[in-house]
């Protein structure tokens, strides 16, 4: 089958659209200025690419102004400018929704959060903290730029956008969408301008990627979003394609968290993966647009990645960063790029690396200094995030090369479940105690968890609660599925983890130090642990996974959309194995806040917290290596709104023996089954044993693989809510015991 | 402060700031390596501990290959620290 771009839209530095953007980029225009947005107090660096005058104003519904942030304004912007030229705005067709991130509405809210921290009791204006959630910019997308049919919001750092185009192929090729939008946005704030600093990893002047005097990146903010779609949707449609999507592939280094790999061996083989899914040669490329971001450590790996895949091509393809013109967007970039990647195919041009004048001769590759035109056919993207998420993207002329993708939709089973709870780390068999043989707990708060019983601490010691808490919960799951990682399938296995807010009190306490104690004393060993995928790449590390690794965030059912993605991933052939799940952590401010307001959790005493896990695998492996089948996942819906009644209707009747279990009593769980088969079906609410907070469907999808196993139950329906949003999955026992009058 | 105060406080530091949990300030070497083997600490790390350096001591630490042979074990360190307080008084 082919994978057709039909829309390209991108909000950048250096303009708002993907034309001005280009036509800039080509002229050499760089974005670097002193930063208006903010200040941070004794910053040594005062410059980043800034996106100048960006007013929701306009943009977002009259109104919804105050609750949306930079970021959201650049994204809606983008989606629009991609959906008009792939003729979708109002054209009522169903488009679904990948847009990936790290820092949201940040920007809008490090002050408001500060200030809580000073003081518990101070007021701060609540309807900026709506833009906080990284799910919020879907959220946006969705009132200003849709409707859309399915929504999911993903994290893995600087690779974010990168894998938006991944999901949204998964799902192209499996069937599950015919149309999609991905992307991603990320605006400037102080919080990754202080941490970068930190880390020593700025440029007080205009960065100079691949030169022998780099020393370090520039920011910059901006969003880019693709119309993806399958040739016999566009045909239908009448579109014709901008570029088509090649090949991709998705691999983790497993190797440290802000360190890239020095030989870029995971580099190199993600990028000869995704060649080899292309069906092209390493001469087939035209082109290369490189992560770049012009730290010494980066650039390095990359070139030696680049070689070694390359090979023999490594003088004839040229190469270029287009990080040294717009900066660092973070979780944009892979977006942006592969916007600029496609741009590039259609106009024949290529950018130049801005700022590189004196090759590092540790860096030797075919740099494009000025712009040129240029023969290509087909052309690479990489992109790199923290912990070693390495994503490559390859586009190019539609119908020059032969279809190279393949439709699969395998079926999937979850293996193997464990949880991280008030009762302690336990397997999926024991975890069904949440769904009610437990005594309620009596209160909430933080639970009792040892480390030390559980992890290698000196191996451990970077990890913070959350990511202990997640590592714990995906190694007893993984021991569950009775899966060793061993060095030749770890490629072939991910981690997908969901956290509706993330590190909020940690970020809270890393900008309280900045704003205190100034920006020479922001914790350059806290700030890779505030990025949404740090838990989730911090377990990649420690297991040694090193498949598709990424953080997912969706309000109150952050557990659901990592497992459903992860099914959809794992239906997709995209892995062979995904530990799934999420983790939730105490914290005053979520309690307070962002559960009351966005994912309203509220006056249900005091928070919990807690990790819960699934290892979904395609059957046919499952079977082969003589898995454990704990369930059958033999449906997987979700959708925004409340629903019509009619997403359900395509389930199977219930049995006597069915279950339907959530994270939360919900009032619009009886409403939204009411119209189906299985209204009156016994159900049970994991929260009340598990604790209440937004992985709490997390606990209630791991008890019913308990259940499952028990026999007490032979089908369970997984149903989790949010404001706005629905997953339903239906868990089947693998072999449903005979009845007595079948046996005799 | 004299060095042998010095040299707790800066292990105590090292123990809270880097995350060595189990470790006791006993149990750190003064003259062990800090860096690849010795208590396997990297360049993350090492930002770490100059930040920490500067914030509970008041003296910073040089960058680049200045830092190298500062970072070299606590007893360096500690060393560095009394020589710039010295200079300093």
């Amino acid at each position: 089958m082919r994978i057709w771009v039909t829309g390209i839209g991108i909000v950048s530095p250096l303009g708002r659209s993907a034309t001005v953007t280009m036509d800039r980029l080509l002229a050499g225009d760089r974005a670097f200025g002193p930063i208006r947005l903010f200040r941070v107090p004794d910053a040594r660096v005062d410059i980043a690419a800034e996106i100048p005058g960006l007013s929701p104003v306009g943009v977002a519904p009259p109104g919804e102004e105050a609750g949306w942030s930079r970021t959201d304004t650049m994204a809606v912007l983008a989606a629009r400018e991609a959906l008009a030229e792939a003729g979708l705005s109002g054209s009522g067709r169903t488009v679904d929704l990948v847009t990936g991130g790290t820092t949201a509405g940040m920007f809008e809210t490090e002050d408001l959060l500060a200030q809580l921290a000073r003081d518990p009791r101070a007021m701060a204006p609540l309807e900026q903290m709506l833009s906080h959630p990284l799910s919020a910019t879907g959220d946006r997308l969705a009132s200003a730029a849709g409707p859309f049919r399915r929504i999911r919001t993903l994290c893995s750092a600087c690779s974010s956008g990168a894998n938006a185009v991944v999901l949204a192929a998964a799902w192209l090729r499996s069937g599950a969408s015919s149309c999609v939008l991905a992307g991603a946005a990320d605006g400037l704030c102080r919080l990754t301008f202080a941490g970068f600093g930190a880390l020593a990893a700025l440029d007080p002047e205009a960065c100079r990627p691949f030169d022998r005097r780099r020393h370090g990146l520039n920011l910059g903010e901006g969003a880019a979003y693709l119309v993806l779609e399958t040739e016999a949707h566009a045909r239908a449609r009448g579109a014709s394609p901008l570029v088509e999507l090649y090949g991709y592939a998705v691999g983790a280094e497993a190797h440290h968290i802000t360190h890239p790999e020095a030989d870029g061996r995971t580099a190199a083989r993600v990028m000869a993966a995704a060649l080899r899914r292309a069906g092209l040669a390493p001469a087939d490329l035209g082109y290369v647009n490189a992560h770049g971001t012009a730290t010494p450590l980066n650039d390095a790996m990359e070139a030696a990645a680049l070689r070694l895949c390359l090979g023999d091509a490594t003088e004839r393809v040229p190469v270029s960063s287009t990080k040294g013109a717009i900066g660092h967007t973070l979780g944009a970039a892979g977006a942006i790029e592969a916007a600029i990647t496609a741009l590039v195919i259609r106009r024949q041009m290529l950018p130049p690396t801005r700022g590189l004048e004196e090759i590092d001769p540790e860096c030797n590759l075919n740099h494009v200094l000025e712009a040129r035109p240029a023969r290509v056919r087909a052309a690479l993207s990489s992109s790199f995030g923290f912990g070693g998420a390495d994503t490559v993207l390859i586009l190019g002329e539609p119908e020059v090369f032969a279809p190279s993708l393949d439709e699969r939709r395998l079926s999937v089973v979850l293996t193997g479940g464990a949880t991280v709870g008030p009762l302690g780390v336990l397997g999926s068999g024991p975890s069904a105690d949440y769904l009610g043989a437990a005594p309620p707990l009596e209160k909430g708060g933080p639970i009792a968890f040892d480390a030390a019983q559980h992890l290698e601490i000196a191996r451990a010691r970077r990890l913070d609660r959350s990511g202990r808490l997640v590592t714990a919960a995906i190694q007893a799951a993984l021991r569950e599925a009775r899966v060793t990682v061993s060095a030749e399938q770890a490629p072939q296995m991910g981690a997908l983890v969901g956290s509706s807010f993330g590190s909020v009190d940690a970020s809270t306490a890393f900008m309280c130090r900045v704003y205190e104690k100034g920006a020479k004393f922001a914790s350059p060993a806290d700030f890779p642990n505030l990025v949404p995928s740090s838990p989730v790449g911090h377990a990649s590390i420690y297991l040694g996974l090193r498949g598709i690794v990424f953080a997912m965030s969706d309000l109150g059912a952050s557990a659901e959309a990592a497992i459903t993605t992860a099914a959809e991933l794992v239906c997709a052939g995209e892995a062979d194995l995904v530990a799934a799940g999420s983790v939730e952590e105490a914290s005053a401010v979520v309690e307070r806040i962002f559960g009351p307001l966005c994912s309203q959790i509220v006056d249900r005493g005091e928070r919990g917290e807690g990790a819960a896990i699934v290892v979904v695998e395609p059957e046919a492996l499952a079977r082969r290596r003589g898995a454990p089948i704990a369930a059958r996942l033999t449906a997987a819906t979700s959708f925004r709104g409340a629903g019509d009644g009619t997403e359900l209707r395509s389930l199977p009747p219930p049995t006597p023996r069915s279950l339907v279990v959530s994270g939360r009593e919900e009032p619009r769980l009886a409403a939204l089954l009411a119209a189906s088969s299985w209204a009156t079906v016994p159900r049970a609410v994991a929260a009340p044993r598990s604790g209440d907070h937004e992985g709490a469907g997390g606990f209630a999808l791991v008890a019913a693989l308990g259940a499952l196993a028990a026999g007490t139950h032979d089908q369970v329906l997984c149903v989790g809510l949010a404001p706005d949003r629905v997953y339903v999955l239906l868990l089947e026992a693998d072999a449903p015991p005979t009845s007595p009058r079948a046996a005799g | 402060m004299d060095p042998t105060e010095i040299r707790l406080k800066l292990k105590e530091t090292m123990i809270a700031e880097l995350n060595l949990e189990g470790k006791t300030p006993e149990s750190i070497d003064d003259e062990a390596p800090l860096f690849g083997e010795g208590l396997g600490l990297d360049s993350l790390d090492a930002l770490q501990l100059a930040m920490s350096i500067e914030e509970q001591f008041g003296v910073r630490i040089p960058e680049g290959d200045e830092a190298r042979p500062i970072f070299r074990s606590v007893q360096s360190i500690v060393e560095h620290i009394v020589k710039v307080k010295a200079s300093a008084a």
